[in-house]
């Protein structure tokens, strides 16, 4: 009784831990620039802001800079909304859009503030 | 007593969370966000475990008022699942900017909330006591081997928008020790609520059953 349980327990085991495997790009819903470009689908894309420069559009059409992904590489993002307040200071920065010709159209940006958990007006640790 | 207690410590944990906790660099006064958010899913995990751990009992003893216990604190778990992922939620849209983008913490947390969700269906599907007993039992044991996966590894393995645990892989802690001393005293009192309400509701369920096991012996005389 008890190696059947023991058994049917270790099958049990091993195919969870083989889902998780293989649902592995399931699990995140970020891809890189190459993937969004390749897919020319509907992505999220993890980066890091270049430069932590922010750029305006003229006549209020939005914002336009430059992300890196974890690859490496650059891509140039123009995103129509209101630029988000924390942005320079944020620690990535997640566009959700489509890879289109030269340039990363963007529908929503998301940011990740940094994990500090400070008080305010410690002065900012580099 | 112990019911008054607790409710005196909820409101000055609460209290303590506006009062003491100061503004964070970049988060401002949203941090307190976090001192619900935080002890909501700590004891949604401890509750599963202690789910788990009864149902283990009662596998080995096949004494009911283990299974008992076990699907209380399995439902109590869902519960402060379910309100971890909400504040969470209200969280994501304050400091990225969206409810909901299915980042591996929020898969991670949804898919927690289908595994314990399918133990509900099972409790209810099946009528005799000790068959649902020994389903439950056995359901409650490997839903709880997917947690420390679901958890602590599957987010620490991709990268993701939420913050870094407090207990992270370099172990420092980058927090006040005001804060920390504040949320160490949350998941306290919330494991305190949680074990009343346990308690509570345990009482409650032992006392139907009585009732039920009273009713069984009048028709049969």
């Amino acid at each position: 009784m008890k190696k059947r349980h023991g058994i049917s327990l270790l099958l049990i085991t091993a195919f969870a831990v083989f889902s998780v495997f293989s649902f592995q790009k399931s699990l995140t819903p970020y891809v890189s620039l190459a993937q969004a470009r390749e897919s020319g689908m509907n992505v999220q894309v993890k980066g890091i802001l270049v430069d932590k420069q922010v750029q305006g559009l003229a006549d209020n059409k939005g914002i336009a800079f430059r992300l890196r992904d974890a690859a490496g590489e650059e891509v140039q993002v123009l995103y129509p909304g209101t630029k988000p307040d924390n942005m320079e200071h944020a620690q990535e920065v997640v566009v959700i859009g489509r890879y289109a010709e030269r340039c990363f159209q963007a529908d929503k940006l998301l940011v990740k503030c940094p994990s500090k958990y400070e008080r305010q007006g410690k002065g900012a640790s580099s | 007593m112990m019911n008054w207690l607790t409710c005196m410590l909820v409101i000055g944990m609460t209290g303590a969370v506006f009062f003491w906790v100061p503004p964070a660099e970049g988060l401002g006064s949203l941090v307190r966000i976090a001192y619900f958010h935080i002890p909501m899913a700590w004891v949604s995990v401890l509750a599963f475990l202690v789910s788990a751990y009864y149902a283990s009992c009662y596998l080995r003893s096949r004494e009911l008022r283990y299974d008992i216990r076990s699907a209380i604190s399995a439902r109590l778990g869902i519960l402060f699942c379910f309100l971890a992922t909400v504040s969470g939620a209200v969280f994501a849209k304050l400091t990225w900017g969206t409810y909901w983008n299915w980042d591996p913490r929020q898969t991670t947390i949804f898919l927690l909330l289908l595994i314990y969700g399918a133990y509900l269906v099972l409790r209810i599907s099946v009528r005799q006591d000790r068959e649902r007993a020994k389903l439950s039992a056995v359901y409650a044991l490997l839903a709880f081997v997917t947690v420390p996966f679901l958890v602590f590894v599957v987010p620490r393995t991709f990268p993701t928008l939420h913050p870094e645990p407090v207990l992270n892989a370099s172990g420092k802690m980058e927090m006040e020790p005001v804060m920390v001393t504040i949320l160490l005293a949350a998941v306290a009192v919330s494991t305190l609520v949680y074990w009343r309400i346990l308690l509570h509701l345990e009482k409650k369920a032992n006392a139907s059953v009585t009732k039920h096991a009273d009713c069984m012996k009048e028709e049969n005389v």
